[in-house]
């Protein structure tokens, strides 16, 4: 028989009977014992000798999981990848991760409770329950109790079963037929959700449309339009010389950016580089050197950048004997404060980049102008 | 039904040692200090009575049926308020010592001159007498007309209670944030923070709960409160697991907001319990109080094992203590202080609350057993 039947309902009178026929049936061996009744019975399960679900420790899990790639993706994104300093928060700031850890956890652990018990536990989807569909479920909603054996595989034998069924006490038997499983996926069910998802966008747009255009914005909602800001082409009142940005108070100062090169470049002369020769500094002082200094004094340091040609101006030629001889602290007295046609470039610069950006051009001068013993160092 | 329970000599003993300790604390350890104590203790003890209280008036208010037997407890517990008002009126001495919008400098200072009134020492004991006396009334109603119930057998009771709960829960609200903002929050008058009163009440609730538990599981091991079944256990585990999440959302809640915002009268608070030996209490808070206890209860079958829950009741009545003794101690300046004084204090107060709560676990009837919902109670299944 390849086409067996889903299982076979046994109905009985009162829950002490159905109580009392578990033990037989399950001792039959035919199949999975699954118990259907109006209301839940205290003891039924230990009867049945369910298992524990194991959704509680998938949840656990997952919940645990959520909480960790929440944490994985803050920490990388903030710290590592794109640290911004918000409100003078450190970019690895755990307290503000918390709200969103707590989010992913609640998600993950509500997808795999929901989804782990439809899909996992009750192998869905296939649409209707064959108990739902059979003769019998008037009387098990309402005053009948109801003992099915479930087919295990293709050699359940429904007539053993019935059978087994019926010795245990059942006044009455119903052999349920096998559910259809055919797939419902199919091109016009497909459509037909699309369809659906569609209708229901359009309606919920165009009732959010008019709804915001017929009816009056109510407080708290309007506190957002009244707040005071500045709006644009408008006059602002909020501060008294009408703009709407404020300069800082005179004299502050932003982290890293010290100004420290004040005086002449001749009083600068005895600065000492703050800053190890480290690959980090190095690398540091390359990045500053590309980004602000390559145009115009040109990759080598002797002032033939991409600039110099197009606009015949006469940058610094850093690799002459006056610059190789200049010390630290003079170059770092023009990088700040700008000399001749080169511009300061200290507002973007912090105390660090400008520092490492002359130890830079103390190894392009160097690379320029080696001696036999530099060999040496780099020898294997 | 009095049971012939023995006189403890230990008890005894370890109450009056504390006695000569806190006697000794005075005359030696400095005022300050003393009172400190005496407020930590006071408002441990009214926490953990109102807790009670609260979990009695919550099964008024929602009809529950299935705390029904176990409702003794929480009623005998909750009369610790009675002997927290003389400790209250005793408390109110330490008013010019620790509260600073007691004294008359107050005044002169900026933020604290319009809060002059509500500060100043008659006020403040006004309001103390109020929320002790409104206490008192919840508990004659609540408990006092379950303990006529036994014998009188009236279930006119259960209505009458029925209808009083939602009015206590008011009653409850008010008290709660009275005994938070002025013995606890009053002691940094500046600062201030809304949520301040739930977060006491999630101790308070937590550490009724807490006791419950442990209350319960001590009189089973007496053979007493026959028929309370892992069902009820269950029940009372899964409020324990539930309330150590409540107590670090509020908690987190609280210090998010002000960590964000950065402002300098609400974060001192914080900057105050994160520097030096009070951040390791801090970090243990969040331990003790929450991520041991939720991962120890996390499972179904923890939240029934007796033996399991022995020991989180156990440590969430400490953590409770931790956590007041977190918002309390930073007051007296400087570093955490524990030593002689302060363990004095513990023997004499714990030993007081136990001795108390063994003479009400001694008088009448283990269970409500005039409640005509007793039966559908030891019923009750999961």
């Amino acid at each position: 028989m390849p086409e067996t039947s889903y299982a076979v309902l046994g109905l009985f009178n009162t829950p002490d009977a159905l109580m009392q026929a578990i033990p037989k049936v399950r001792a039959s061996k035919l199949g999975t014992v699954e118990a259907y009744t109006p209301y839940p019975i205290h003891g039924i399960d230990e009867a049945l000798g369910l298992r524990r679900s194991p959704l509680g420790g998938m949840v656990l899990v997952m919940g645990v999981l959520g909480a960790i790639t929440a944490f994985g993706f803050e920490y990388w994104i903030s710290a590592i990848d794109y640290p911004i300093i918000t409100g003078g928060k450190a970019a690895s700031s755990w307290e503000a991760f918390i709200p969103i850890m707590f989010e992913v956890t609640v998600l993950f652990a509500t997808f795999t409770a929901g989804l782990g018990m439809l899909l996992l536990l009750n192998k869905l989807p296939f649409f209707g329950h064959p108990v739902l569909s059979s003769k019998s479920i008037t009387g098990i909603t309402r005053d009948r109790y109801a003992l099915a054996l479930e087919a295990e595989n293709d050699a359940f034998d429904s007539a053993a079963a019935a059978r087994a069924l019926q010795e245990a006490g059942a006044v009455e038997v119903e052999i349920l037929p096998a559910p259809d499983r055919s797939p419902f996926l199919t091109s016009d069910y497909i459509m037909r959700t699309l369809g659906g998802i569609f209708a229901a966008c359009l309606v919920s747009g165009l009732a959010m449309y008019f709804a915001t255009k017929w009816f009056p914005l109510l407080p708290p909602m309007k506190y957002i339009q009244d707040q005071p800001r500045l709006n644009a082409q408008k006059a602002s009142t909020f501060f008294k010389d009408g703009h709407g940005m404020q300069p800082p108070v005179p004299g502050t100062v932003a982290r890293g950016y010290l100004p420290t090169a004040t005086g002449t470049q001749e009083q600068a002369a005895s600065l000492l580089n703050p800053l190890p020769r480290t690959k980090a500094v190095f690398a540091m002082g390359h990045k500053v050197y590309v980004n602000r200094c390559e145009v115009c004094h040109g990759a080598l340091a002797n002032g033939l950048g991409s600039l110099t040609a197009a606009y015949g101006g006469k940058p610094a030629n850093l690799q002459s004997q006056q610059f190789r001889d200049y010390p630290d602290g003079k170059l770092y007295w023009a990088i700040v404060n700008g000399k001749n046609a080169m511009p300061s470039h200290a507002p973007y610069l912090t105390e660090q980049e400008r520092w490492a950006v002359v130890h830079y051009v103390r190894a392009l001068q160097r690379a320029q102008n080696a001696k036999d013993e530099d060999l040496k160092v780099v020898a294997p | 039904m009095s049971r012939n329970m023995k006189p403890s000599p230990l008890l005894w003993g370890a109450t009056a040692l504390g006695a000569a300790g806190v006697l000794a604390t005075y005359a030696t350890a400095g005022h300050e200090r003393f009172w400190a104590n005496w407020v930590l203790w006071f408002v441990l003890m009214l926490t953990l009575g109102l807790g009670a209280l609260f979990i009695v008036a919550l099964e008024h208010l929602v009809n529950a049926k299935w705390s029904v037997p176990v409702r003794r407890i929480p009623e005998r517990i909750a009369t610790l308020l009675l002997p927290a008002i003389p400790i209250g009126l005793i408390a109110l001495c330490a008013l010019p010592v620790l509260y600073p919008g007691t004294r008359p400098e107050a005044a002169q200072h900026p933020i604290l001159a319009g809060k002059a009134f509500w500060l100043s020492v008659p006020f403040f004991s006004v309001r103390t007498l109020i929320a002790l006396g409104l206490s008192t009334l919840g508990l004659a109603v609540l408990v006092g007309g379950s303990l006529k119930q036994d014998a009188s057998k009236d279930p006119g009771f259960n209505l009458r209670a029925r209808k009083f709960a939602p009015a206590f829960m008011a009653i409850f609200a008010i008290v709660i944030t009275l005994i938070a903002f002025d013995w606890i929050s009053g002691l940094t008058p500046e600062w201030y923070s809304d949520i301040f009163g739930v977060y006491i009440f999630a101790g308070a609730f937590l550490s009724g709960l807490a006791a419950t538990a442990l209350a319960l599981l001590y009189l089973q091991d007496q053979g007493r409160l026959e028929g309370v079944r892992g069902d009820h256990l269950f029940n009372l585990g899964g409020f324990l697991f539930a309330f150590t999440v409540f107590w670090s959302y509020i908690g987190f809640a609280q210090y998010m907001l002000m960590w964000y915002a950065n402002m300098p009268d609400e974060v001192i608070y914080y900057k105050v319990r994160l520097a030096g030996s009070w951040r390791a209490i801090t970090m243990s808070l969040a331990f003790l109080h929450f991520i041991l206890p939720f991962f120890a209860l996390v499972t179904r079958d923890s939240k029934k094992d007796p033996k399991r829950l022995r020991l989180v009741a156990c440590l969430m009545l400490f953590a409770h203590v931790l956590d007041m003794y977190w918002l309390i101690f930073p007051a007296l300046g400087g570093a955490p202080r524990f030593s002689w004084p302060e363990l004095s204090f513990a023997l004499f107060f714990l030993g007081g609350i136990l001795l108390w709560l063994r003479g009400a676990m001694q008088k009448g009837e283990d269970m409500p057993i005039g409640d005509p919902f007793l039966r559908e109670g030891l019923e009750f299944r999961l």
